[in-house]
């Protein structure tokens, strides 16, 4: 009794300072104006603070600070919102975003809106400091704290780590020290994002996973692979699981083989020290191709949630196999000098900051296969290269022969696999590669495809993949980001290969092709070809 | 472009398809027709909007002009075009003249896009009730815009009285960024509202939708109080707890006002007649949001509920004025 009468008179002497006990009547759980129904609304994420660690990176200006112009520009960000930039820079608020200004205006997607940067660039911040500075920590947390009340972002801050992965040690324990990281400290949400790599075989993968899971909550860390932002990727379940017409045919039994592909035209542009040390299948399909591969094969999850479908990946992803003579079905490359597109382009070796002799592959193809009911017996092509003809990322599902045809062989000579291709970029959209009459007085049939345009079906631009990804972030829906299990299944994958690989001259194309011979011959022995992009 | 004078619906059908293949279009593209119900006058103005919404949804377009009715002989002229001034879908403008203009249908049923939904537009002024035009009767949606009817206050009434599943109005469409700023204002309250008010233009089915809306999903009166300008100027909301958040339309802002913060301001674009048509051929299906929000507007209940397809009844608007 005593201990309420005083507390009653010390908030009387406090003033009108007190908080008023709202009566438990008037507390609602939900936002009455959201429906399900009301589908004109926009998701738009809860009050918050993006926090980027080295912002004055190249990912950072090209991809990062104009997505979040156009998540701006759309309406997506919520009234309370904060961007804050962290970097070793002797900078104030107003260089920062001049800075972030410049990116966004060369390289947002939607249109410039004066009015939309000027409201942005109030809430830009900048917090200078060098990853081993205590100082610039505190004060960083010290930020956040304020911002709190003053913009109202009740204490939820993402972390996007947009830094090279021998930070992180350093980055994560700071962020331990300061309490940055946890979730009961701040009063919200506190989330992590980081970009690939992630560590550059099983035991690196499963170090980094286990510092980042240890700071941050493994609930909390995003691990962002762009293509997985791509709408025709998650048009890749609308196709499988909402339609009846291809989940019949999508196993063994009409499947004959599945050829993943992701080209690009370009050399390793100024990426050198990191490339060399990493290589096409590091780089590249340990992650995208093998995320493409476990999509187009997982089952269909119970229901869609992030939570369903990163278990059903992973069963996929852990019933992988490879095949037992590497020498025939794991082919690495590296391109020689060569034409590509009209001009003369330089070896991989003869690129600035390579070694000369390096043995780094820029090209590699494998055969897997996978041990479940639906796909045993089924193998899956997959490949990657630099400075091959056309830049294109497609997914092509190859059926069966018809197991019988009426028709004459010379009839059909030029009838080849039916074939179901998912173009991930560009172009993005469906082609279906079906047999067709030619017209005329004879029974002749030839292939023809049929193809369905994103961009001209939906001529909506679609969202960029950063734009999405960094949406999915502030909302908490992980559903498009690979987990930590997923990241460790797939280098138990690569881990054999490279090993394999080790000591081993990777076979010269040359710049401009598609790729060693030795891949073609991978396919050739099988009685297969490569489907040209 | 194809234009053809004193012609039958056939040799339109014959015409689209041969600019089709002259035209170098194909089929997999178009996602829906848009029957545009229109007059003369309303040329530039439809041909902008549907310009902009064409560039977003892959459409055909077919542009109904109705000429004098009493004209003694009938009569049908057409323009074929793809691609060009309307955008990149396909377009069909249908002039027609004498009692022709009755059977709308006749010409426009074979041009509709196969098994693709059909929506309906009145660009001016929607017929009283949208079953005397069969052109809304063989539409899967329909579009109205009461702001252009004769008397914009009293014609939400006759759209509720009217109402069907698959109905909305563009004065609906035009509150979306109103309704997403008050939505995520909401966002971070968690405590019971105790009065909402819509300071405006009390006639305008805007402001009405906007309290119409409000009062359906919090289960409160929501009065439009006279204001400044011809619109929505702003929205003032008191919550259970004392605290007041107020929505105010600042030009091309929308500042957000609550105690103890700095004021959040967010970019509130104008939005043209093309945007936002584009907006409602997003969806396809009812919106039962403006159903509700429509019935607090009007005090009509069950407007979900009731039968999503009309049957048209023949209305003469010859024997209509004589009588």
């Amino acid at each position: 009794m005593t201990d309420s009468t005083t507390e009653a008179s010390a908030e009387d002497t406090e003033g009108n300072s007190a908080p008023v006990e709202t009566p438990a009547d008037d507390l609602v759980e939900v936002n009455p104006l959201r429906d399900p129904r009301d589908r004109r609304l926009p998701r738009v994420p809860e009050p918050c603070a993006l926090v980027v660690f080295g912002v004055t990176g190249d990912l950072a200006r090209k991809k990062l600070l104009p997505a979040i112009y156009d998540l701006a520009n759309r309406g997506l960000l919520p009234a309370d919102f904060v961007l804050l930039g962290f970097a070793r820079r002797d900078w104030g608020d107003g260089d920062f975003e001049s800075l972030a200004k410049k990116s966004a205006q060369e390289h947002a997607r939607t249109e410039w809106n004066e009015d939309v940067w000027a409201r942005l660039s109030g809430d830009i911040m900048f917090v200078p400091g060098s990853f081993d500075d205590d100082d610039a920590f505190d004060t960083l947390a010290k930020t956040l704290e304020d911002l709190s009340e003053s913009h109202g972002i009740k204490g939820n801050a993402a972390f996007y780590l947009s830094i090279p992965p021998a930070m992180f040690p350093t980055v994560l324990q700071q962020m331990e020290r300061t309490h940055l990281a946890s979730n009961a400290h701040s009063g919200g949400w506190r989330r992590v994002v980081v970009e690939k790599p992630f560590g550059h075989d099983l035991d690196s993968a499963r170090e980094l996973n286990k510092l980042v899971d240890d700071v941050f909550t493994a609930n909390d860390v995003f691990r962002i692979d762009h293509y997985l932002g791509k709408e025709t990727v998650q048009n890749l379940m609308a196709l499988r699981f909402a339609n009846q017409l291809f989940e019949p045919v999508w196993n063994a039994n009409f499947v004959d083989s599945v050829q993943i592909t992701m080209a690009e035209d370009v050399g390793i542009a100024g990426r050198a020290v990191f490339y060399d040390a990493t290589g096409a299948a590091r780089d590249v399909l340990q992650n995208h191709l093998l995320q493409l591969l476990a999509l187009t094969a997982m089952e269909e999850p119970v229901e869609f949630t992030a939570e369903a479908i990163q278990t059903e990946k992973l069963k996929v992803l852990r019933a992988i196999t490879l095949p037992q003579d590497l020498t025939r079905y794991a082919v690495r490359g590296q391109y020689d000098q060569g034409w590509q597109a009209g001009e003369r382009v330089v070896a991989y070796t003869g690129e600035k900051d390579v070694p000369a002799d390096s043995t780094t592959e820029t090209y590699a193809a494998v055969r897997l296969g996978i041990d479940t009911r639906r796909w045993a017996g089924v193998p899956f092509y997959l490949r990657t290269g630099k400075r091959l003809p056309r830049r294109v990322t497609e997914i092509a599902v190859l059926f069966k022969k018809a197991p019988h045809l009426p028709f004459s062989h010379t009839d059909t000579e030029e009838l080849g696999h039916n074939q179901l291709v998912i173009r991930v970029q560009p172009d993005e959209g469906v082609t279906l590669k079906f047999g067709s009459k030619v017209p005329g007085s004879l029974m002749e049939v030839r292939d023809v495809s049929m193809d369905f345009l994103y961009g001209e079906a939906f001529t909506e631009a679609s969202p960029e993949a950063y734009e999405r990804l960094i949406l999915d972030v502030l909302l908490g829906d992980s559903t498009l980001f690979p987990r930590n299990a997923e990241v460790e299944a797939s280098w138990r994958v690569l881990d054999p290969l490279e090993e394999f690989w080790a000591g081993q001259q990777p076979e010269k194309y040359r710049a401009g092709e598609w790729g060693p011979k030795a891949s073609d011959e991978m396919l050739g022995g099988d009685g297969r070809a490569w489907r040209r992009p | 472009m194809t234009t053809l004078w004193d012609t039958t619906g056939s040799a339109v059908v014959k015409a689209l398809a041969a600019e089709r293949r002259t035209g170098g279009g194909v089929t997999s593209g178009l996602a829906l027709t848009l029957v545009v119900v229109m007059e003369e006058k309303d040329t530039a103005d439809v041909e902008a909007a549907v310009s902009i919404a064409a560039s977003r949804h892959p459409m055909r377009v077919l542009m109904v002009i109705r000429h004098n009715i009493e004209a003694p002989v009938p009569r049908l002229d057409a323009e074929v075009s793809i691609g060009g001034r309307y955008g990149p879908g396909e377009t069909v403008v249908l002039r027609m003249y004498g009692r022709l203009a009755l059977h709308a249908e006749s010409v426009t049923l074979p041009l509709l896009a196969p098994d693709a939904p059909v929506v309906a537009w009145w660009y001016s002024e929607t017929p009283e009730v949208i079953a005397y035009d069969p052109l809304g009767v063989f539409a899967d949606r329909r579009i109205t815009n009461a702001i252009r009817d004769a008397d914009p206050a009293a014609s939400l009434h006759q759209r509720a009285a009217d109402y069907a599943p698959g109905d909305t109005d563009l004065t609906w469409t035009a509150i979306t960024p109103w309704r997403a700023a008050l939505a995520a204002a909401f966002d971070t309250v968690r405590v019971r509202t105790n009065a909402v008010t819509v300071f405006g233009n009390p006639v305008d089915p805007s402001a009405q939708l906007l309290a119409g809306w409000l009062s359906s999903r919090l289960g409160i009166a929501v009065p439009v109080e006279k204001a400044e300008g011809k619109y929505i100027s702003s929205v003032s909301v008191d919550f259970a707890d004392g605290h007041q958040v107020t929505l105010r339309n600042d030009g091309h802002k929308l500042v957000m006002v609550r105690p103890n913060q700095a004021d959040s301001i967010a970019p509130f674009p104008s939005r043209s007649t093309g945007d936002l048509l584009a907006e409602e051929l997003r969806r396809l299906d009812p919106d039962e949001s403006y159903a509700d929000a429509l019935g607090a507007v009007t005090g009509l209940t069950g407007l979900n509920d009731r039968p999503a397809v009309r049957t048209h009844i023949w209305h003469d608007p010859a024997l209509a004025n004589e009588s």
